[in-house]
C-alpha cells in the first residue's frame, strides 16, 4: 500500500448507509489499487454500488470501513476541508451532467476551478484549455448556448485546465448521442494520453469500457472482477 | 403522491391564510374605523343627520325617523340678549332635550380652573351652562327673557359648534322644556330649529333619501360635508391612508402566494411528468390539482379568518380611548364572504396558470429536462394571469378608492419594469470585467441565471418591499405635514365680535402685553344672492355642498396682502391702490358654484347690495387652524358694511389676567379656545398610525413568506452548485462567502431599486392625492439597502445553512 506507483489505493473498503429499514451494505470490503497513468473502467449494474466507489476514491466521499489512498494521503482520518485540500489542483471531474455554472460563459466555467486553487494566470490557461478541446471560438458563450457536446467538452476543458494527476469521468458520454460521445471520448482519452494523466471512468457502453487499460466489474457492492 | 404534495404546499397555505386574514381583518376593522370616523364626523352635527330650519319642524320627520328604528333628538338656537351687571350681553342660546347629543359627548367643568369632566347629557330643566367668557356668572342667576336660571357649569366643549370656528357669540345652554317659559320665541323670533337623527348608517341614508323628497324648500339637510373644514380634511386624509396600507399589505400577500405557486408548480413538474409517462392525463392531472387546491383554499380560509378575526382584539387595545370612545361593534357577515372569496380569487388567480402548465408538462421530460421548457406567450399569460387577478381583488375591495387602483397600477408597472432593468444592470456588470470570474463575476452569473429565477425573485421581494417603504414614506410625509401645519406656538385662542373698529386696538393692547397676535381682520356677514345676475334661488345645484355655498351666510373680510398659506391659482390678486370691486375666492367655492374669472357675484349685507367681478381664485390651506376666508374683497367694496373685528393669538396660562383685562375693555368679545379641537385632530393622524402597525405585522409575515419561498425555490439549485464547488477542492469559507455574498448582493440591489421605487410614488401619492409636499429623504435608500441585505442575508444563510454543509457526492447523485 505505500507503493509509491499507486495514484489509488482501496484497503477492505466498505460503505454503510442508514435506511427505514436498516443499514445498507452499498459497497463490502473493496480492496483495489490503480498505477499512475493507467487508465481504469468500473463497471456494473445499475445501484450496484459503482458511483459510490468513484466518490470514495475520489475523496468525495469517507467510507465506513478500511482505507482510502488517494495521491499518496490517506483519507480515512480527513474531514471534507482536509480531503478537499487533496484534490485540490490535482484532481479533476467530468460529470454525465456537465455541471457547468449556468449563467457564466465557457472560458469562467473553465476558469472557476484554477481561481478557486489561487493558480495564477487563469484566464491564459483557460483559454489553452479551450482550445484544446476545439472552443477557442466561444470562449465567451454562455454555456447554456452551447449544445450538448460542447457543453460536455468545456467540462472536459475544465478537468484538464488545473492539470490534474487523476481524472475521475462519470458517464461522461451518458447524456450524448452515439457519434458525439465517441468524439468526447476521443477527445479525452486524447489529452489523457498525452499529459499522463491517471483515468477513473465509470460507464455502462462497452465501447468506452474497453478503452481502458482495466475494466473492474463491482455487482451488489462486490469487486467480482479487475482489482488487482 | 398527496402526503407529498401537502409537504410542498405549505408555504402556499400560509400564503393563503395571510391574504385571507388580511381582508378579513382590513374589512372588519376598517368597518369599524370608518364607522368611528363617521361618528367622529357626526359628533360635528351631534348626530348622523341634521335638518335644520328657521321655523318649527314638521313632527311627521321625527315620528319617520323613529318609524326608521333612528334615534332624534331636536335643538332651538335663538341670539338673545342677557345683562350682566346691568350691561347687554349678545349670547348665543342653545335649548336642547334629553337626548343630545345623539353623537359625541359634552364637556363641562364647575369653574375656570378645575378639571373637565365629560358628560352624555346636556342640562337638566332649570339649568343652564355657559361658555367660559361667561364663567363670572357660575353660582349666579341669569336672566333669560322673563325666566331666571341657576348657572350650573361652565361648558367647556360642544361636539356640534359647528360652521367657522370664530363665528359664535358666547353659548348658553339650557333644557328645550324651559324655553317656552323664558318668552325668547315668539312669531318672527330668528331661530334655528335643528332636529338631529343617528343610527343604524343604512336606515340613515333611507330616511334621508325619504327626507330629500319631503323637504320644505327653506329647510335644509346637514352632514359631514358642513362640519368643520380642518376635522373633515384629518378624517379624509386617515380614511385615504388606511385604503392605501390596505391595498398595498394586500399585494405583498399576493406576492407571497404568487411566488410559492410558483415555488409549488417547480416541484410537481417532474412528478406530472412522471406520472404523464405513466399515461395519466392531464384532465385527470388537472382534476386532481384542482381538488387539492380546493382544500387548500378551504382549510386557509377557515384559517385566515380565524386570525383576521382575532386581529381586532389588540386593535381595539391599540386604538383605545381614539376620540375618547371605543371601536364601535360591527354585526355583519360580509367581511368574511368577501376574505373568503379573495383567499380563492387570489389562489387561483396565482396558481392556476403555474398549475396548468405543470399539468401540461411533457411525458418527455422525465428523460430530457429540457424538452418542455416554458414558452415566451406562457409567460405573458401567467403574468396577464396574475395582474387580473389583483384588479379584480382591488375591484371588489375598493371600488371607489381611485388612489388605491392608481398607487397598485405605478407598483405593477415598476414591478414589471423591475426585472428588466435588474437585468440588464447584472448583465452591464458581467460584461466589466472577463479577466477574473471567482468571485465576483460568479455572483453575478448566479443571480443572471434564468434556472434559479434569482431576478424573478429578487423583483417579488422588491415588491413587498416597496409597499412596506411607501407606507412608512406617505405616513412620515403625512405625519410630517401635519406637525408643520401644527407647530407649537400657533394661535389657540380666536377672539371674535371684536367691535369692528376697534380691533386694531385690541391687537396692539395684547401685543403691548408680550401676547402673540394674528393679523385683525375686519369681517362682513354676507349672503350670496346672485350669479352673474342671476338670482340665486334660481339656479339649481344637485351637490348639497353647493347648495350650502348658495344658502350660507359667509365671513368675507378685505384684505390688501394675500394670506399666507393661500396661493392665487387664477387671476390676479387685489390691487390695494385700486377702489374698483375685487374679489377673490376660494377654489373649493368657485368648483361648486362653477364660479369663472370676471364672474360677477351679487351679495347682500343686511339692506346693502355689494356687486363685484370674480378676479382671483385662491387656494386656502384649511387645516392650519387660521383665520381663512371664503371670499376676500379690497377694502373699498366692504367699507360701509357693517364689521365685526377677528384676531387670533397664543394664550398661555400666564396670560389670563391680560385677557380678563381686555374683556373688561371690550365686553362683547367672544373667546374660542380651539386647544381641544387642534388636539383632536392631532390624535387622529397619531392613532391612525398606531393602527397601521398591525398591517405592518401583515406585510411583515407575507414578507417572510415571500421570502422563505423565494430562497426555497433556489435551494435546490444552490445545492447542486455548492457540491460542484466541493468536487472543485472549494473550501467552507468560499462556499460561505459566495452565498453570503449573493444574498448581501441581491439585497443591495433590492433596497436600492425599492427605495427609488417608493420615492417616486411617495411623492406622486403626496402630491397628487393628499396634497402635501413631498420631501425625499436618502434615509429611505439607507434604510431600504441596509435593511434589505440584513434581512436578506441572515434569512438566506440561515435557511441555506445546509447548502454550506452538502456533500459533494451529491453532483455525482444529481
Amino acid at each position: 500500500m505505500n507503493d509509491s506507483n499507486l495514484c489509488i489505493a482501496l484497503d477492505r473498503v466498505g460503505k454503510t448507509v442508514a435506511t427505514p429499514d436498516g443499514d445498507l451494505d452499498i459497497l463490502k470490503s473493496i480492496s483495489l489499487q490503480v498505477r499512475f497513468r493507467e487508465a481504469v473502467v468500473i463497471k456494473g449494474a445499475s445501484g450496484s454500488g459503482k458511483t459510490t466507489l468513484l466518490g470514495l476514491m475520489a475523496g468525495l466521499d469517507s467510507a465506513s470501513s478500511g482505507e482510502v489512498r488517494l495521491l499518496g494521503e490517506n483519507l480515512d482520518d480527513k474531514n471534507e476541508e482536509q480531503r478537499s485540500s487533496v484534490r485540490a489542483g490535482r484532481v479533476g471531474f467530468v460529470f454525465q451532467s456537465f455541471h457547468l455554472v449556468q449563467g457564466a460563459n465557457a472560458i469562467q466555467n473553465v476558469m472557476l476551478p484554477l481561481e478557486l486553487a489561487g493558480v495564477e494566470g487563469a484566464w491564459q490557461r483557460a483559454r489553452d484549455s479551450l482550445e484544446q478541446v476545439g472552443l477557442a471560438a466561444k470562449l465567451d458563450t454562455p454555456v447554456e448556448h452551447l449544445s450538448g457536446g460542447e457543453q460536455q467538452r468545456v467540462a472536459i476543458a475544465r478537468a484538464f485546465a488545473t492539470e490534474p494527476e487523476v481524472l475521475f469521468a462519470d458517464e461522461p458520454t451518458g447524456n450524448l448521442d452515439a457519434a458525439t460521445g465517441r468524439q468526447i471520448a476521443d477527445l479525452m482519452f486524447h489529452l489523457r494520453d498525452r499529459a499522463g494523466t491517471t483515468l477513473v471512468l465509470v460507464t455502462h457502453e462497452a465501447e468506452l469500457a474497453g478503452r481502458g487499460d482495466r475494466q473492474i466489474l463491482i455487482e451488489s457492492g462486490e469487486l467480482v472482477d479487475g482489482g488487482a | 403522491m398527496r402526503r407529498a404534495s401537502l409537504h410542498s404546499y405549505w408555504l402556499m397555505f400560509i400564503a393563503t391564510v395571510i391574504t385571507v386574514a388580511i381582508v378579513t381583518s382590513s374589512q372588519l376593522v376598517t368597518a369599524r374605523i370608518s364607522l368611528l370616523l363617521d361618528r367622529q364626523a357626526s359628533e360635528l352635527i351631534a348626530g348622523d343627520l341634521l335638518v335644520e330650519s328657521g321655523r318649527e319642524l314638521s313632527a311627521e320627520y321625527a315620528a319617520t325617523a323613529r318609524d326608521y328604528g333612528l334615534d332624534v333628538s331636536r335643538s332651538v338656537s335663538l341670539r338673545s340678549a342677557v345683562f350682566i351687571d346691568d350691561l347687554p350681553r349678545l349670547v348665543e342660546l342653545k335649548a336642547v332635550d334629553d337626548a343630545y347629543p345623539l353623537r359625541g359627548r359634552l364637556e363641562r367643568a364647575a369653574d375656570a380652573t378645575a378639571p373637565r369632566e365629560v358628560t352624555a347629557q346636556g342640562p337638566r330643566p332649570g339649568e343652564v351652562w355657559v361658555d367660559s367668557r361667561l364663567a363670572t356668572e357660575l353660582g349666579e342667576q341669569m336672566m333669560l327673557g322673563e325666566a331666571g336660571f341657576d348657572v350650573n357649569w361652565l361648558l367647556t366643549f360642544e361636539p356640534d359648534r359647528g360652521g367657522a370656528i370664530f363665528n359664535l357669540a358666547p353659548r348658553v345652554l339650557m333644557h328645550v322644556d324651559d324655553l317656552a317659559a323664558t318668552g325668547l320665541v315668539v312669531p318672527g323670533s330668528r331661530v334655528r330649529q335643528r332636529m338631529m337623527v343617528a343610527g343604524d348608517a343604512v336606515e340613515v341614508a333611507r330616511f334621508k333619501a325619504w327626507l330629500e323628497v319631503n323637504l320644505a324648500p327653506d329647510e335644509e339637510i346637514e352632514d359631514l360635508e358642513n362640519a368643520r373644514p380642518e376635522m373633515r380634511e384629518a378624517l379624509e386624509r386617515t380614511r385615504m391612508f388606511f385604503a392605501l396600507s390596505i391595498v398595498l399589505t394586500l399585494v405583498i400577500a399576493m406576492v407571497a402566494i404568487a411566488i410559492t405557486a410558483r415555488y409549488t408548480a417547480r416541484r410537481e413538474a417532474p412528478k406530472v411528468a412522471m406520472l404523464r409517462a405513466f399515461g395519466i392525463s392531464q384532465y385527470q392531472l388537472l382534476r386532481y390539482y384542482l381538488r387539492q387546491l380546493g382544500l387548500l383554499w378551504l382549510a386557509a380560509t377557515l384559517a385566515g379568518i380565524a386570525v383576521g378575526w382575532l386581529t381586532q382584539f389588540p386593535l381595539q387595545w391599540a386604538l383605545d380611548g381614539w376620540f375618547g370612545r371605543d371601536l364601535p361593534q360591527v354585526f355583519d357577515l360580509r367581511p368574511y364572504g368577501i376574505a373568503a372569496l379573495v383567499g380563492l380569487l387570489a389562489l387561483a388567480g396565482f396558481s392556476l396558470p403555474h398549475l396548468l402548465n405543470a399539468t401540461a408538462t411533457p411525458p418527455m421530460q422525465v428523460l430530457r429536462i429540457s424538452v418542455g421548457r416554458r414558452s415566451w406567450w406562457r409567460g405573458v399569460a401567467m403574468s396577464a394571469a396574475a395582474v387580473l387577478t389583483v384588479f379584480a381583488v382591488l375591484m371588489l375591495l375598493m371600488q371607489s378608492s381611485l388612489l388605491a387602483v392608481a398607487t397598485l397600477g405605478l407598483v405593477l408597472v415598476c414591478a414589471l419594469l423591475l426585472p428588466l432593468v435588474l437585468g440588464w444592470l447584472v448583465r452591464l456588470l458581467l460584461a466589466s470585467s472577463r479577466r477574473r470570474f471567482w468571485l465576483r463575476q460568479y455572483l453575478l452569473s448566479r443571480l443572471q441565471a434564468g434556472s434559479r429565477g434569482a431576478v424573478y425573485v429578487m423583483s417579488g421581494f422588491s415588491l413587498v418591499l416597496i409597499a412596506i417603504l411607501l407606507i412608512a414614506v406617505v405616513k412620515d410625509e403625512l405625519i410630517g405635514d401635519w406637525q408643520a401645519q401644527l407647530p407649537e406656538g400657533i394661535p389657540n385662542y380666536f377672539l371674535v365680535n371684536i367691535p369692528g373698529d376697534r380691533v386694531v386696538e385690541a391687537a396692539a393692547f395684547l401685543r403691548d402685553r408680550g401676547i402673540e397676535t394674528s393679523a385683525p381682520y375686519a369681517i362682513t356677514r354676507a349672503r350670496l344672492s346672485q350669479i352673474n345676475s342671476a338670482d340665486i334661488s334660481t339656479l339649481s345645484f344637485t351637490d348639497p355642498r353647493s347648495e350650502h355655498f348658495a344658502t350660507h351666510t359667509f365671513n368675507m373680510t378685505s384684505a390688501s396682502e394675500l394670506p399666507a398659506d393661500n396661493q392665487i391659482l387664477a387671476g390676479e390678486w387685489i390691487d390695494a391702490a385700486s377702489d374698483r370691486p375685487q374679489l377673490s375666492v376660494e377654489e373649493g367655492m368657485a368648483q361648486r358654484l362653477e364660479l369663472q374669472l370676471g364672474d360677477e357675484l351679487t351679495m347682500t349685507v343686511g339692506s346693502q347690495v355689494l356687486r363685484a367681478p370674480v378676479t382671483s381664485i385662491r387656494s386656502v390651506e384649511w387645516e392650519n387652524f387660521k383665520p381663512n376666508f371664503y371670499l376676500i374683497s379690497n377694502a373699498a367694496l366692504v367699507a360701509d358694511t357693517p364689521r365685526f373685528g377677528l384676531l387670533s393669538a397664543v394664550i398661555g396660562d400666564g396670560d389670563r389676567s391680560a385677557l380678563r383685562e381686555l374683556l373688561g375693555i371690550y365686553p362683547s368679545i367672544t373667546l374660542l379656545d380651539i386647544t381641544e379641537l387642534m388636539a383632536r385632530v392631532r390624535g387622529i393622524v397619531d392613532k391612525a398610525s398606531v393602527a397601521l402597525q398591525f398591517f405592518f405585522l401583515f406585510a411583515l409575515a407575507s414578507a417572510t413568506i415571500v421570502l422563505l419561498a423565494a430562497i426555497q425555490t433556489g435551494r435546490h439549485e444552490r445545492e447542486i452548485e455548492s457540491s460542484l464547488l466541493r468536487a472543485l477542492s472549494a473550501h467552507t469559507s468560499q462556499l460561505y462567502r459566495v452565498h453570503v455574498l449573493e444574498f448581501t448582493l441581491m439585497g443591495a440591489l433590492i433596497g436600492f431599486f425599492s427605495a427609488s421605487i417608493a420615492t417616486l410614488a411617495g411623492w406622486a401619492i403626496s402630491v397628487y392625492f393628499f396634497r402635501i409636499e413631498f420631501h425625499p429623504s436618502l434615509e429611505v435608500w439607507l434604510y431600504s439597502m441596509v435593511s434589505a441585505c440584513v434581512v436578506l442575508t441572515l434569512a438566506g444563510t440561515l435557511v441555506s445553512r445546509r447548502v454550506y454543509n452538502v456533500s459533494p457526492m451529491k453532483i455525482l447523485r444529481s
